[in-house]
């Protein structure tokens, strides 16, 4: 072969080896085929009333005809635009067509009510629930998402799988799981056994109503925080009954003696204990987990890196100064009230008193 | 020779391991965001200070979306701090400023220091609240981007909060596709590891956050630093203060979309890391203060980054030297199987950093790109060496601190 010919086949074949390897990359260069900005979200669906605001959107179109079932006494089926099929309910005692028609393990159509609703127990939703006026779930039931215009009342041992929001009150009976987001404008009430995830509401709180219903109105206002911090390297414990002006942090574990005072924000690397009755008028953040003792007051948000336990009357937050519970897994007795919001990423759970 | 190519190369197995380290981290380990739920609270008082130099065609857009973001309305003060424009910043500032008299305070400055930590130390006359939020005028925050950099500072022993930069002109040509990939790695996995392991994440001086009280602790803005921000990390740990990073907390941003001005930018990273790294380095090491080992050593080895690059161009040039002279360290076939084994792994280090980010965002087809990410690794190597001997030579050149801006490619609105 001629040698000039040989050299040139030989780097043209060592080009093409070469380039082989570059050739998905070169591909990508020229067809720009994921060449957007990540997908950053720019208008906030962290917000919990996020899907609720979103699905009163999705239903705009149907009031007007639900309003006419009212009037009339009638009810209508129809197929959404996106493509569900839907059921207006336009009489109180319509329900009977959710429990009789419709009676099956599963309704699969969207459900929307222009009055008070009543559903019987032991039906899956599997699409959304909206009421213009009171939604009382039956027990055992399983719901996708719910919105109601006025309270939301789940039955025993019922399920929410993706989001709940009540203009008015919510409240859960016992052994209820909600999971994803349950918000209301006025109140939440989980009785014992609920699971839950995320939860805002001006006021939250877990047991039964007329638990410390007079203490529930007490509300503090943050207090200007001092400027100084206390850093200390070991674990801490402050005495019972001690009063602290500063911002404490501390790469240890925390104790605050019963009945003890902070004014200012708390942070611990390890495990935080307040004993019963400690005011702490600030943040109290733990990079590890937490136990809070009975009639406590915080303040400010409380964070925990790994876990909560909160016991019974205590109180995070105020009507008027709402504030954040958060950590991986919550545990919170009967009695409790946080005002805000309160979000277990794993699961909370809430427990018996005692 | 030979000893010195040995510590070189014990230096560049540290970051491969290191580049390891924060990959697995980042995709089998606890994950860190303390502060990302924290979305009701009594919100504090904030002022956001937006550093615009020469910002005509980017500035209205950031002002614009400050305006409209989720915090209360009464509670924050935008400071757009015009560092000595010459072009129609002003101008479209003060038409904000008209349109929002109560929430747009300018802080116009006509001469003065050069550079963005000047101007920001200028423009501290006009901050009176606690938390302090600063963004560079290319950047287009969403609407709760301010809560989400509020919320860390509830916790009284963080001093410097970070959010992560996201690229938005990423599909421009192929350098600003290399940065989308770069930014991944390094914010991604990089910025979040180093949160999750409790060492130090890195204070970018853009979407990111910093307490009145810890800045005023450390001495204020440092003007003499190219990179205020790594500065800023540096003192707050120094001082006690933790910086947090905040990997939901993104913001888009311009990226330099020619060679030139990235060769730029690099250099002066470059150069302020390395007069961090001489300043505070041994005082990180061995200093009496709050940083923890971890810290320490992790704190060093981010501000060695940049010197990495000279020290790889010597090693080769070492190697070269000695397998002209007849050298065979560890006895030539131990050498061979180390740099066999180094080859396989050690040379991907960096790009499986920046694989497992793409993974991590959800992005499918960009991880294609990786190869050219070579093009960019020279450029960087070769322009951040040349960093390192202009700083080295400045003694004797007689150099002068000086501030470069990096250019901006948008469109005037």
């Amino acid at each position: 072969m001629n040698p000039v010919l040989a050299t040139l086949l030989l780097v043209l074949l060592a080009g093409i080896l070469f380039t082989l390897p570059l050739l998905p990359a070169l591909t990508e260069l020229r067809l720009k085929r994921d060449a957007q900005p990540l997908n950053v979200i720019q208008q906030h669906a962290g917000e919990i009333r996020h899907f609720s605001y979103g699905f009163r959107s999705y239903i705009a179109d149907l009031l007007e005809p639900l309003r006419e079932c009212v009037a009339s006494g009638t009810t209508a089926h129809g197929t959404m635009p996106g493509g569900d099929q839907y059921l207006l309910l336009g009489r109180a005692d319509d329900t009977r067509l959710v429990s009789t028609g419709e009676r099956t393990a599963t309704c699969q159509l969207v459900v929307a009510a222009g009055m008070d609703v009543v559903l019987p127990d032991g039906i899956t939703f599997a699409k959304e629930v909206y009421a213009a006026g009171e939604i009382t779930g039956g027990e055992e039931s399983v719901f996708r998402a719910l919105l109601g215009e006025k309270d939301i009342h789940l039955g025993r041992a019922s399920t929410v799988i993706r989001w709940a929001h009540a203009v008015g009150a919510f409240r859960a009976e016992r052994d209820c799981d909600l999971y994803g987001r349950i918000s209301s404008d006025r109140e939440i009430q989980l009785e014992s056994g609920c699971a839950f995830q995320r939860l805002n509401a001006p006021r939250i709180v877990f047991g039964r109503s007329d638990a410390e219903e007079t203490s529930l109105g007490a509300e503090t206002v943050p207090a200007p925080l001092p400027g100084g911090r206390r850093l200390v390297d070991e674990d801490l414990e402050i005495q019972a009954g001690e009063i602290v002006s500063a911002n404490i942090v501390t790469r240890g574990r925390l104790h605050i003696g019963a009945g003890a005072r902070v004014l200012g924000s708390v942070k611990s690397h390890g495990h935080i204990a307040l004993e019963a009755g400690v005011h702490v008028e600030g943040s109290l953040i733990s990079a590890s987990t937490m136990h809070i003792g009975t009639d406590c007051r915080i303040t400010g948000p409380v964070i925990a890196e790994h876990g909560i336990a909160i016991e019974t009357r205590t109180r995070c937050g105020s009507v008027q100064a709402p504030t954040t519970v958060s950590a991986p897994t919550i545990e919170i007795a009967d009695g409790v009230a946080v005002f805000g919001t309160i979000w277990a990423r794993t699961e909370g759970q809430v427990v018996p008193q005692g | 020779m030979l000893y010195s190519l040995y510590a070189i190369v014990i230096l560049i197995l540290v970051y491969t391991a290191r580049h390891y380290l924060f990959t697995l981290n980042r995709l089998f380990g606890f994950q860190r965001h303390p502060y990302i739920d924290i979305d009701t609270a009594v919100w504090p008082p904030v002022t956001v200070l937006v550093a615009a130099h020469n910002e005509e065609k980017v500035v209205a857009h950031i002002l614009a979306a400050l305006m409209s973001v989720n915090y209360p309305k009464d509670k924050m003060v935008v400071v757009p701090v015009n560092d000595r424009s010459t072009d129609r910043t002003r101008e479209i500032i003060d038409r904000f400023c008209e349109d929002h008299p109560s929430r747009i305070h300018p802080f116009h400055r006509n001469g003065g220091k050069g550079g963005k930590a000047a101007a920001l130390k200028g423009a501290m006359d006009l901050v009176e609240t606690e938390v302090i939020l600063i963004f560079d005028a290319d950047y287009i925050p969403g609407s709760g981007l301010i809560k989400q950099l509020v919320a860390p500072f509830f916790d009284p022993e963080v001093g410097g909060v970070m959010g992560r930069v996201v690229p938005l002109n990423v599909g421009t040509n192929l350098l600003t596709r290399l940065l989308d990939l770069e930014r991944s790695g390094g914010y991604q996995v990089d910025q979040q590891a180093r949160m999750n392991l409790r060492l130090v994440p890195q204070h970018g001086g853009t979407v990111a956050g910093v307490r009145l009280s810890a800045l005023r602790e450390i001495g204020g803005w440092n003007d003499n630093s190219l990179t205020e921000d790594t500065d800023l990390t540096y003192r707050l740990l120094l001082a006690g203060w933790k910086t947090v990073y905040q990997n939901r907390s993104e913001c888009y941003e311009e990226v330099p979309e020619t060679w030139q001005v990235r060769i730029k930018q690099i250099m002066r990273w470059a150069k302020g890391h390395n007069q961090v790294l001489a300043d505070y380095g041994l005082e990180l090491l061995f200093g009496k203060h709050r940083a923890t080992l971890r810290e320490r050593i992790d704190g060093f080895l981010l501000l060695g980054v940049y010197a990495m690059a000279p020290l790889t161009l010597i090693a080769w040039l070492l190697a070269l030297g000695l397998f002209y002279e007849g050298v065979a360290p560890l006895h030539g076939v131990i050498a061979l199987l180390a740099f066999t084994a180094y080859a396989a792994t050690g040379n991907f280090a960096a790009f499986f950093e920046i694989a497992a980010a793409t993974r991590l965002d959800y992005t499918r087809q960009r991880i294609c790109l990786l190869p050219f990410l070579v093009l960019g690794f020279v450029v960087s190597i070769s322009s951040v060496s040349r960093a390192c001997v202009a700083q080295l030579m400045a003694p004797i050149t007689g150099e002068q601190f000086h501030w470069d801006k990096t250019a901006r490619f948008r469109t005037t609105p």
